[in-house]
């Protein structure tokens, strides 16, 4: 039997850190733009996004495996769902962005990209913040 | 220019990719929750919710009684069962997972059919 309750403990950690490094050096490229490594950075973030993507895909398959398909539910379980699915949604949505532009941003397809990465971020955190909180009161790793 | 051609056409294929993928995820979801559903008694016919809950009692008073009250409002170191505000399935997974430090695992003693049992149950008190 697999232990889906472990592995969708494991597998949600690489979307989630990988989300968020990807927006900081997002961020600190734009800050710092005229650096030598914010080219570098640029592409450190553009492969944490597509890593943070594909990591999020097995993060959802033993979340509804551990579930056994309830996708929605109620308290604490429905809050970790409400913040989920948003964020996958945008999550796959701004990869497969990424990896269309790549680096040809224009300044307003940058913000735009920019503020979308804070929410998915957002999302990703409260989703995890909630997943926490049922953790707590037992409903996941023990 | 707002945005230029391309950052258009990766918007579109990244909005198409996202709805295809979350439309393809909750249709997996609804067709594994009804392979599940009509899984969960032997020759695919569920318990009616008074056997199911009565089945459950019965296991609630050996294994969760005496820590939770007879009654299941709450005993000295667990807390009251009753009016839970948490789905069935935070409840199924409690009682399978445990809780770290402060309830056991029950996922030796109870399969998932039992466990739901339980579940019927513990919904019964609300």
């Amino acid at each position: 039997m697999i232990p889906w309750d472990k592995l969708h403990g494991a597998m949600t950690h690489f979307p989630i850190a990988l989300l968020m490094f990807s927006t900081a050096c997002d961020f600190v490229s734009v800050a710092f733009k005229k650096l030598s490594f914010a080219r570098g950075l640029r592409l450190v973030s553009f492969y944490g996004l597509a890593f943070a993507a594909l990591a999020s895909l097995g993060a959802v398959v033993s979340g509804i495996a551990l579930t056994k398909g309830d996708m929605w539910g109620r308290g604490d379980f429905g809050w970790h769902h409400r913040f989920v699915w948003p964020a996958f949604g945008l999550l796959v949505a701004l990869a497969v962005w990424r990896l269309v532009v790549r680096d040809a941003m224009s300044r307003t397809g940058l913000c735009l990209y920019l503020v979308l990465m804070l929410l998915a971020s957002g999302f990703v955190a409260a989703a995890g913040y909630f997943g926490g909180e049922l953790l707590l009161s037992g409903g996941g790793v023990p | 220019m707002i945005m230029t051609p391309l950052e258009i056409k990766g918007a579109v294929a990244g909005v198409i990719t996202s709805v295809f993928i979350l439309v393809a995820t909750f249709t997996a979801g609804g067709i594994y929750r009804n392979h599940i559903e009509s899984e969960t008694e032997p020759g695919n016919k569920p318990l009616d919710a008074a056997t199911l809950a009565a089945k459950g009692r019965t296991f609630f008073f050996q294994s969760c009684a005496h820590c939770h009250g007879q009654d299941a409002d709450g005993g000295e170191d667990a807390p009251s069962l009753l009016k839970l505000q948490i789905s069935g399935t935070h409840m199924a997974l409690v009682i399978q997972s445990g809780i770290k430090d402060e309830m056991p695992s029950f996922a030796k003693k109870y399969n998932e059919q039992d466990t739901a049992a339980i579940v019927a149950y513990l919904k019964t008190l609300h």
